[in-house]
């Protein structure tokens, strides 16, 4: 077995053996993940990060292969996340999207890792966005990631990338569906994909309606995009609107701002699952809550005030605990 | 015509059908013992048709003669599609052949042949199945295994050297509507070479795009609307040139064998049959044109007295289908005509000898139903295609049938069984359910598409491995009375290391041989027809006279069709 | 070692029988393990995926007549890339005397004949990673 350095050192070097290792590291929030981290961290940066998202069955993995295809012609190296549900029951899953994903290695500078989206220790937001940046210090230029869109996911990707491209079909609903998916708001960009069957057109008005009748003041307003996948339609122009978004985020350092807001949300993120993990670990004894449920039980005392009370006492013993060491 | 009565023609009268369920409900009561009556609806068929422990007339009291029974080459046709049946015309023994090269098949279909088999089934290769050549990287490993290897009209030359195309019967197992376009046009280029008329031509191909799309497919296939426009390319041009050959071949086996039960296998192929009708009479066809040569393809499976009355029923619902629905007239298309294998899918590695027990019981069920056209499975079938002598096993066992049980002696001998009228009965009304269902889908294509085909087949398959697992279902010798490991007999596999080498040396001379200029015109004509709604089938045609071969002409339909996404997962 | 165990799953070649690999697809992901489900591969594509994917597994399907062509090169392919860690187990209609060849001279961590309970299947994936950490 190699040793932790010697695989971040394979790994910068674009080690493919190496990277995937270190992905799992982290993916099991292995003890040594902070260090692979911290050593990676500085290498990154430089890859630009696009997110796929949108229902089941949209064909989302047909498009990530035509736009690796496209991006691989000109001679982009590419890292791709594929986030596909977990059972809730067993916490197995089938990660299909390779099946429609088609890399010549030998002339094809590609990565692609599956993820199942329980797989990752703390959320996953955070095991995307650090395998991206293993992939990112390794020297991919562009990193996609692909997510199911149903649930916190999608809002995940809008965190983690920088732009994102929301994939929708003829059959993915009544407008309603789509606002209550929550997608509308973070779309760069919009694709109605299998737009060869009928209701495309339908489709990409009525989200023309919903952004013309948006209250949010926008100075990028998402294009919407024609495609059909498989027949490898309408691919060239969605690889134009890419990049595209990704030259208006040039200007005024918008990009700079997007990703430092990113960066602050991540990091209130982190301070957040890092106290609770804390907070339960070390602080709050469970037979104090045990206790506490009793009385609420009782109907002694409701449970806001419960809380309330339990934060007010930790807030007086935290003083002491901090100069106990922690 | 049967001479019509006005009244209620039901089986049995009213009185007599209420004094039955009395003494029904007596001997329910008074002669069972407890478990008997507690079990009395714990038995089902295959298909989920709860069975009674005893079947009476009240079970089919709704049943009349002459409008649901009647008598054979009558309609509704359930008691067979010829007056005489069998007394006039024995079902055809079909077997198959086909392994390594086409040189190789040649010697199995003539030893066939002249052991009394009277029409062939053409396997191929997977790289053929799935229209690649011999030598493409994408058919490594896979050339001459399990059928035969076709890349070039000279292979169907060398598959049929020193056979009278005129006089055999061949059954080309196409599968795919793709290669449909191809292979058959081989053959038929053969024929016009050596003189023989293409009105002289009799045999099927498969052409089913549900095998394309949903049963034997691979992970990337041709989206399903293309194929199905090729299968409906397939009919249209073979109706009009080749009067004679069955262009296309409703495959409920493959279906059936995904672990699909007997109404699914019926109803998806009839609801193909709806489709491709009505793409057909679209394209300006009358009914009458095509539906003589519409044939079907059914799965023989375990349920003996289900499967029966499933190819009893599936004659009757294609009836009422073509009369009512599509306003047939020529009584040639009323007619459901079909080929009938038994289940590959119950013969297991294990003990492989009982499988001739196995099929030998399936095939009867096959002839009870009124087939017109057997195949049965060979022992070694979970090994690999047959061995010569597992072949001969088989065509034996179909002769036995035929010329010593004596149930070929008369129409349909199990008709007016309680119990099989009432599963026929049964049957009829699940299938047209099913047929219904699927339009509520919006029809086949569209059910296709959306990938609700696939789910269903992979639940029934879950649900068939489950009852294996558990017991529920048993198979002797697996999980029922086991075999003891040791017992297992190493059965001889076919291998034809050569056929590689063989079929890479051909193709390499045909490169050398051929005329590039004329190639490519057909080629490039080929490739802009893609694009519009003409007919493929002369364009294909015209491409393999010059030679093209067949990995080259799917190619073309993969870059310009582009291929389509699994859509299970 | 108590962690998800990753399987990378695929048919051999053009083989088109998708539904037995799928089933024993699923009742992996139901054992709880994440399954990569790769469709109709050849050996090259498989063991890059095996990489990218840092599978523990890799399980095959071949109904067709490729197994001996394809599967040990599988094998073999996965030791030149350093990847000695990875098993690979082959399911399918496969001769016996095949079957006792790919386990032996080939490599093949075990062969799977039909008929096999997909328990077997599970049980014996999971104990082969376990005796491996």
């Amino acid at each position: 077995m190699q040793s932790i350095d010697q695989l971040i050192e394979g790994s910068l070097k674009g080690e493919k053996l190496s990277t995937s290792r270190l992905i799992s590291l982290v993916e099991r929030g292995n003890k040594h993940a902070p260090y692979v981290l911290e050593k990676i961290f500085p290498h990154s940066g430089e890859a630009y990060y696009i997110g796929v998202t949108g229902p089941p069955g949209a064909g989302k993995s047909t498009a990530v292969d035509r736009l690796i295809a496209r991006l691989c012609k000109n001679n982009f190296s590419v890292g791709v996340i594929a986030v596909d549900p977990s059972s809730p029951f067993t916490g197995g899953a089938l990660l299909g999207d390779r099946v429609r994903m088609h890399v010549k290695h030998d002339k094809m500078d590609v990565f692609i890792r599956s993820m199942g989206s329980d797989r990752v220790m703390g959320g996953l937001s955070r095991t995307t966005k650090e395998a991206s940046r293993i992939l990112d210090a390794s020297g991919k230029q562009v990193i996609i990631v692909e997510t199911v869109g149903v649930g916190q996911s999608e809002l995940d990707i809008a965190e983690a990338t920088d732009t994102v491209i929301v994939i929708l079909t003829p059959e993915s609903g009544d407008s309603i569906q789509i606002m209550k998916a929550g997608l509308m708001e973070i779309a760069d960009i919009f694709v109605v994909n299998k737009a060869d069957r009928p209701g495309a057109k339908d489709i990409s008005l009525s989200i023309q309606g919903m952004l013309d009748r948006s209250l949010r003041k926008r100075d990028w307003t998402p294009p919407i995009f024609l495609t059909t996948a498989s027949l490898n339609k309408g691919i060239d122009e969605l690889y134009e609107g890419i990049w595209s978004h990704s030259r208006y985020l040039q200007q005024d350092s918008m990009l700079e701002k997007r990703r430092r807001t990113q960066f602050k949300l991540e990091l209130r993120n982190r301070i957040e699952s890092e106290f609770s993990h804390i907070l339960w670990q070390d602080i709050i004894e469970e037979k104090n809550i045990d206790n506490l449920v009793q009385e609420i039980w009782a109907r002694k005392i409701d449970p806001q005030n419960a809380a309330r009370r339990i934060m007010g006492e930790l807030i007086e013993e935290l003083p002491g605990w901090l100069q106990r060491g922690g | 015509m049967l001479k019509e009565r006005e009244e209620n023609t039901c089986l049995f009268s009213e009185e007599h059908v209420k004094l039955i369920k009395e003494q029904y409900e007596d001997w329910f009561d008074n002669n069972l013992r407890e478990a008997d009556r507690e079990l009395s609806d714990k038995y089902f068929t295959q298909s989920g048709i709860p069975i009674k422990l005893i079947y009476t007339p009240a079970d089919i009291e709704d049943v009349r003669y002459s409008e649901d029974i009647g008598f054979s080459g009558l309609p509704p046709y359930l008691r067979g599609v010829y007056p005489n049946m069998y007394r006039g015309r024995l079902f055809t023994l079909r077997q198959l052949a086909g392994l390594g090269a086409p040189e190789d098949c040649n010697e199995r279909v003539r030893y066939l042949l002249d052991h009394g088999a009277t029409g062939v089934n053409i396997l191929f290769d997977l790289p053929t199945i799935r229209g690649y050549n011999s030598d493409d990287p994408e058919a490594e490993g896979n050339v001459g295994q399990c059928g035969a290897a076709v890349d070039s009209i000279w292979d169907i030359d060398a598959f049929f050297e020193g056979i009278d195309l005129g006089a055999v019967s061949s059954s080309v197992v196409t599968h795919l509507p793709s290669t449909s376009l191809v292979i058959p046009g081989m053959y038929f280029a053969v024929a016009e070479q050596r003189g023989t008329a293409l009105t002289q031509l009799a045999g099927t191909c498969q052409n089913d795009f549900i095998m394309e799309t949903c049963v034997g497919s691979g992970y990337e296939i041709l989206p399903p609307a293309v194929s199905f426009r090729m299968q409906c390319d397939v009919v249209e041009w073979i109706c009009k040139n080749v009067p004679r050959w069955n262009p296309i071949s409703y495959n409920g086996y493959n279906l059936r064998e995904a672990g699909t039960d007997a109404v699914t296998e019926v109803g998806i192929a009839i609801a193909n049959a709806i489709a491709t009708s009505e793409e057909l009479i679209k394209r300006g066809m009358s009914f009458d044109e095509f539906g003589p040569r519409m044939s079907f393809f059914w799965d023989l499976h375990n349920d003996f007295f289900e499967e029966v009355a499933k190819c009893r029923a599936s004659r009757k619902v294609w009836y009422k289908i073509a009369k009512e629905r599509f306003g047939a007239q020529n009584t040639k298309s009323m007619l459901m005509r079909y080929h009938v294998q038994t289940a590959g899918q119950t013969l297991p590695a294990t003990e492989p000898l009982n499988n001739i027990a196995r099929s030998a019981i399936q095939g009867l069920a096959a002839v009870f139903g009124g087939c017109q056209s057997l195949h049965l499975d060979s022992f070694d079938e979970a090994y690999s295609a047959p061995t010569e002598e597992a072949a001969l096993v088989s065509l034996r066992s179909q002769q036995i049938i035929q010329a010593e049980t004596g149930v070929v002696n008369t129409v349909d001998p199990l008709a007016g069984s309680y119990y099989v009228e009432y599963l026929t009965d049964e049957m009829v009304k699940r299938i047209f359910n099913y047929v219904e269902k699927i339009e509520g889908l919006g029809g086949l294509l569209s059910a296709v598409e959306g990938g609700w085909l696939h789910r269903e087949i992979a639940n029934y398959n879950n649900e068939y491995q489950k009852k294996i697992e558990s017991g529920e279902m048993k198979i002797v010798g697996v999980n029922f009375m086991e075999a003891d490991q040791a017992d297992v007999a190493p059965i001889k596999v076919f291998e034809y290391p050569e056929t590689f080498s063989r079929q890479k040396a051909k193709l390499e001379r045909l490169r050398k041989e051929r005329n590039d200029q004329k190639l490519k015109e057909s080629m490039d004509i080929l490739r802009e027809k893609c694009h519009t709604d003409e007919n493929l089938y002369p364009y294909c045609l015209d491409a393999v006279k010059n030679l093209s071969t067949l990995g080259e002409i799917e190619e073309i339909f993969r870059e310009e069709y582009g291929l389509w996404a699994f859509p299970l997962l | 070692m108590d962690r998800k165990i990753k399987v990378v799953i695929a048919k051999l070649g053009l083989d088109i029988h998708w539904r037995g690999v799928y089933l024993v697809a699923q009742y992996l992901k139901e054992a709880g393990m994440d399954v990569v489900y790769l469709g109709n591969k050849f050996p090259a594509e498989i063991v890059e995926a095996a990489i990218e994917e840092d599978a523990d597994v890799v399980g095959l399907s071949s109904l067709c007549g490729n197994h001996l062509a394809l599967g040990p090169m599988v094998v073999d392919m996965l030791k030149e890339k350093g990847l000695n860690n990875v098993k690979v187990f082959l399911g399918g209609v496969i001769p016996l005397d095949h079957a006792k060849r790919l386990e032996g001279i080939y490599g093949i961590h075990r062969v799977y004949l039909p008929e096999t309970p997909m328990q077997t299947i599970v049980d014996e994936i999971s104990e082969s990673v376990r005796d491996a950490a």
